[in-house]
């Protein structure tokens, strides 16, 4: 196999390693953001969820990586303690600082479509006797899964493009395979369009889907007229 | 079931202001089963916050309320300041009562049908099955059989609006609350409205309803209050309200010079 063969083969290979890191931390972050919405419900809870966000969303995502790998994990009690075979990962820190990361971005799209929710229809709930779960199960969290899925698309589409910073702690996903092959052939502008490609792909996948999921969603289309 | 008194509603003494101003300042209002009550009054006279007080989706300052034997959980913190005893004797007290929004306030991400039938399978625990039938049971006596599958924004206002009625009627509640339910309503849907609403007056249902609908409220009415400054400047049966003893006040409301 020619050259571009082979590195499409290696490129490819790695799209387990950053889809597996996507997913954890899509998955990670929402939940946190999830949490954080909760948590600036209440009075007591607000402060600690204004500055998670303020301090995630204001520095930058490389670094943060870089503390928990060459920071956190370096540190005494981590290093010998039980949490040890998880920091020593580099794709595990990757996965905590893109959690930490995205949530606090994905804490804002929700908060966004809890207050875009139309009080009418919260109203409408309170007035006939809803406690507050059945509330949040069948008026509210539709709602706001509706309201924010444009965004939240949105920063998923973001989240992939983001993981490509793990291959700066040595994680070999698709960024980080295209350098180690750059590295000993020195063919660095073919290898990086395959690796864009490799990515085009997957963003392109995602996009269908949360297209689907759209529409599954508003069944009227009125979104699409 | 039988209830050992036949008052419906009791409420007392009922305050409120909005950052300092006074919006209701002591409403007393009694309503026995099948009473047909219209508050009139004009903008900003404190009718429709009379009648979010009754629900508690605003929280009076003062004075109590009693609907169909149950007190509404109302306490005050050490500063005065009204606050909710017991949210879940608060949802007990907002489930036998229903509302029936200016606005509609159809839940936009349901059908119709799943709209009628959310209270009474999520609140009171009626079996699906059985509240879809009575869903469609109201829906056709709102005049909305067929349109059980659409969703709200498919629907005219005065459709959106029946459904509403008929979501609020699917609980069988002991008081319905209506504000101002015909007040966004082009005026050839006004009617549509109008009639249904006379045809649960006829059935005997307890109904509380803010409007302007005058003739309505003549021909429809046990009652008739007027509501001015947050106080109830005068009430009586419509052939009081609407004759020659009226109160100059309220004759001047209705014919300003």
């Amino acid at each position: 196999m020619d050259f571009l063969g082979t590195t499409s083969l290696g490129l490819l290979r790695a799209v387990p390693v950053t889809v597996l890191l996507f997913l954890a931390s899509a998955l990670g972050a929402s939940l946190v953001a999830a949490v954080l919405v909760a948590m600036q419900q209440a009075r007591v809870t607000q402060g600690l969820a204004r500055a998670w966000i303020f301090v995630f969303r204001g520095t930058p995502l490389l670094l943060q990586i870089f503390m928990v790998y060459y920071g956190i994990a370096a540190l005494g009690p981590i290093r010998h303690g039980f949490l040890w075979p998880a920091f020593r990962e580099p794709l595990f820190c990757a996965w905590l600082a893109m959690t930490c990361c995205c949530s606090a971005y994905i804490a804002e799209v929700l908060r966004g479509a809890l207050g875009a929710i139309p009080v009418g229809q919260i109203e409408a709930a309170l007035a006939c006797g809803m406690g507050r779960w059945t509330r949040l199960r069948l008026i509210v969290a539709p709602q706001v899964l509706r309201l924010a899925l444009p965004a939240y698309g949105n920063e998923l589409v973001m989240m992939i493009k983001s993981t490509s910073l793990a291959s700066s702690i040595t994680v070999l996903d698709v960024t980080g395979v295209a350098q180690q092959v750059i590295a000993h052939s020195y063919r660095t502008l073919d290898v990086f369009c395959l690796a864009a490609a490799v990515y085009l792909g997957m963003t392109a996948a995602l996009t269908a889907v949360l297209r689907r999921i759209e529409r599954s969603l508003d069944p009227l289309g009125s979104a699409r007229r | 079931m039988i209830q050992t008194s036949p008052s419906v509603l009791s409420a007392r003494g009922i305050t409120k202001s909005f950052g300092g101003r006074a919006v209701l300042r002591g409403i007393d209002l009694d309503a026995q089963r099948g009473d047909v009550v219209t508050i009139l009054g004009g903008s900003g006279s404190g009718k429709s916050t009379f009648l979010r007080c009754l629900n508690l989706l605003e929280l009076p300052d003062a004075g109590t309320i009693e609907i169909a034997g149950t007190l509404a959980p109302l306490a005050h913190d050490r500063h005065g300041k009204a606050r909710i005893a017991n949210p879940k004797a608060l949802n007990a007290l907002r489930a036998k009562t229903a509302m029936v929004f200016q606005n509609f306030n159809l839940w936009s991400h349901m059908t119709v049908l799943d709209n009628v039938i959310a209270a009474p399978v999520h609140v009171h625990g009626v079996p699906r099955a059985q509240a879809v039938d009575r869903a469609h049971g109201l829906l056709e006596k709102v005049g909305m059989a067929g349109f059980a599958g659409h969703w709200p924004r498919q629907l005219s206002g005065g459709q959106q609006q029946r459904v509403a009625i008929a979501r609020a009627l699917a609980t069988d509640p002991d008081l319905m609350l209506f504000d101002e339910p015909t007040s966004a309503l082009d005026p050839e849907r006004v009617r549509e409205v109008l009639d249904l609403m006379r045809a649960l007056a006829g059935e005997g249902r307890t109904m509380l309803i803010v409007t302007h609908e005058m003739a309505f409220a003549r021909d429809v009415s046990s009652h008739v209050v007027h509501v001015r400054d947050g106080v109830i400047e005068s009430v009586g049966p419509p052939s009081m309200m609407f004759g020659p003893d009226a109160s100059p006040v309220f004759r001047a409301f209705l014919s300003p010079a």
